[in-house]
C-alpha cells in the first residue's frame, strides 16, 4: 500500500491503532450501564471527550449533550483519519467515509417524511463525508423530499434518487430512495478498485458487508409484510445472493437463515442464527451481523498490517462505540436496566 | 587464431591476480555504505509509525526511539568486516 516510498500507511495505521485502543472497553460498558446521563456525560468528559463535552457542556445537557458529543467525536475523527493520510491510503478511506454522506442523505430524508424539526435532524447529522457544511445546510433547509432530490442531483446519489423518487410517488414508503442511496455509494466503493493481494482481501471484506447489507435488508422486508419487491432493492456486488433468487428467498425466512448458515458466513454467525430461529427478533440478529463484520475487519487488519483494513476496522470499531454510548444513555433515560442494556451492546 | 589470442588472455589473467578491481578497504567501504543504507531503509517505516504512536500518547517516545534505532545494528555488524579486512 505504500505509495511514491512515502511511509504515510505505517504513520496513519500506528495513529489509528492507538486510537483503537483507547476505545471503551468491557469495563468502562460495565461501568456506563450503571450510570445516569450525567454522570456518563461526566464519564466522557474525563475520556477522550473531553473537548466535545466541554465545548457543548454550556448549551446541552444530559442525553442530548451526550448525543451531540458522539456525533461531533466521531466526526472529528474520521477527519483526523483523513488528514493524516495521503495517497492511495486517503483515497480508499475517503471512498469508505462516504457512507456518512448516505447516512447524512437518509437522516435528512426520514426527518422530512416524519415531519421533525430542523435542528433534531441536525443533531442526527455526521459531518464525516465529503459533503462540505453548504450543502448540507441546503439539505437542512428543503421541506420537500422532491428538492431534497434535487440538491443531490450533482452528485453520486443524484440518479439513483432521482429514479427511486417515482417508486416513492407511488408506494409512499421510504424504503426505495434509502435503498438508492445505499446503493450509490456501495457501487462507488467498489468501482475501480485496484487488484493486488491486500486489494482483494479488501474487496472481500466489501462483499461481506453488502453480503450482510443484503441478507439485512431481505430479512426487514420479509419481516415487515409491505408489498415490496425484494429484488429491486437488491446491492450489486456481493458473493452470497443473486438478485433473482433474493426474492424467493425473502418470502420464507427459514431459507433465508439455511442459505446464510450454509455460506462462508456460517461459522461467524452460528450464535446469531440460532437466536434467531428462537427468538423471532430481527434485533439480536442484526447486532450479530454489526459484531461478525467487526471481528472480519479486525481479522484482515492483523493479516495485512499496512493495508486500508486497520482503518476500517477501525472505523467501525468507533462506531459500534458510539451506537453503544448512545444506547446506554437513551436507555437510562427510559429507564432499563443494566442487564437489558447490556444486552443491546455490541462489545467486541 | 587462438594462438594469436592466448598470450594476451594469460597476460590479462596475470594482471588481475595481481591487483583486484576492487580492492579489500573498498570492498568494506561498500559493505558498509549497503548496510547503512538498509537500515535507512528499515527505519523509514518504524521511525514513521513511531512519530504516529508518539503523537498519539508520548510515554511511548523512549519505546519508539529504541524500536526505530535498532535498525542500526546492521550498521554496527558491516562495521565489523573493516576491521576483519
Amino acid at each position: 500500500m505504500s505509495t511514491a516510498g512515502g511511509s504515510n500507511p505505517e504513520y496513519v495505521i500506528a495513529r489509528v491503532r492507538a486510537r483503537r485502543s483507547a476505545l471503551f472497553g468491557d469495563e468502562e460498558y460495565r461501568k456506563l450501564v450503571r450510570m445516569g446521563p450525567a454522570e456518563i456525560a461526566r464519564f466522557m468528559e474525563e475520556s477522550e471527550y473531553e473537548t466535545e463535552i466541554n465545548a457543548l457542556g454550556s448549551r446541552f445537557s444530559g442525553v442530548d449533550l451526550i448525543e451531540y458529543a458522539l456525533n461531533a467525536n466521531m466526526a472529528k475523527q474520521f477527519n483526523d483519519i483523513l488528514d493524516w493520510a495521503g495517497g492511495r491510503l486517503y483515497d480508499l478511506i475517503a471512498r469508505y467515509l462516504r457512507k456518512f454522506d448516505a447516512w447524512n442523505v437518509k437522516t435528512v430524508l426520514r426527518g422530512i417524511y416524519a415531519d421533525s424539526s430542523r435542528d433534531e435532524v441536525k443533531s442526527d447529522l455526521i459531518r464525516a463525508g465529503e459533503f462540505d457544511d453548504r450543502l448540507i445546510d441546503r439539505l437542512l433547509d428543503a421541506t420537500e423530499i422532491e428538492e431534497v432530490v434535487e440538491i443531490l442531483s450533482g452528485t453520486m446519489f443524484g440518479d439513483g434518487l432521482e429514479a427511486a423518487f417515482e417508486d416513492y410517488e407511488e408506494a409512499g414508503v421510504l424504503v426505495p430512495l434509502e435503498n438508492a442511496v445505499d446503493r450509490a455509494f456501495y457501487e462507488q466503493l467498489l468501482e475501480n478498485l485496484v487488484v493486488g493481494e491486500e486489494a482483494e482481501q479488501y474487496r472481500e471484506f466489501l462483499e461481506a458487508e453488502i453480503d450482510f447489507r443484503n441478507a439485512r435488508n431481505a430479512l426487514r422486508i420479509a419481516r415487515s409484510g409491505a408489498d415490496l419487491d425484494p429484488a429491486d432493492y437488491f446491492i450489486e456486488g456481493g458473493t452470497l445472493f443473486r438478485a433473482s433468487e433474493i426474492t424467493a428467498l425473502a418470502t420464507s425466512t427459514s431459507e433465508l437463515v439455511s442459505k446464510i448458515s450454509d455460506s462462508q458466513y456460517g461459522d461467524r454467525l452460528s450464535g446469531a442464527i440460532s437466536d434467531l430461529e428462537a427468538a423471532d427478533s430481527l434485533i439480536s440478529f442484526e447486532r450479530a451481523l454489526d459484531s461478525a463484520l467487526l471481528e472480519y475487519a479486525d481479522t484482515l487488519g492483523y493479516v495485512f498490517p499496512l493495508s486500508v483494513t486497520p482503518v476500517i476496522s477501525y472505523i467501525l470499531a468507533k462506531e459500534r462505540e458510539v451506537d453503544n454510548i448512545r444506547a446506554i444513555a437513551r436507555g437510562r433515560e427510559a429507564g432499563l436496566g443494566p442487564d437489558e442494556i447490556e444486552e443491546e451492546l455490541v462489545i467486541q | 587464431m587462438i594462438e594469436a589470442i592466448e598470450p594476451l588472455m594469460t597476460a590479462l589473467q596475470n594482471e588481475t591476480a595481481s591487483s583486484p578491481a576492487i580492492t579489500e578497504g573498498a570492498a568494506a567501504a561498500l559493505s558498509v555504505g549497503i548496510a547503512a543504507f538498509a537500515a535507512g531503509y528499515a527505519e523509514r517505516g518504524i521511525g514513521s509509525a513511531a512519530m504516529g504512536a508518539i503523537a498519539e500518547d508520548e510515554s511511548l517516545f523512549v519505546n519508539g526511539l529504541i524500536l526505530t534505532v535498532l535498525p542500526e545494528t546492521l550498521v554496527i555488524l558491516a562495521l565489523v568486516v573493516v576491521f576483519a579486512a
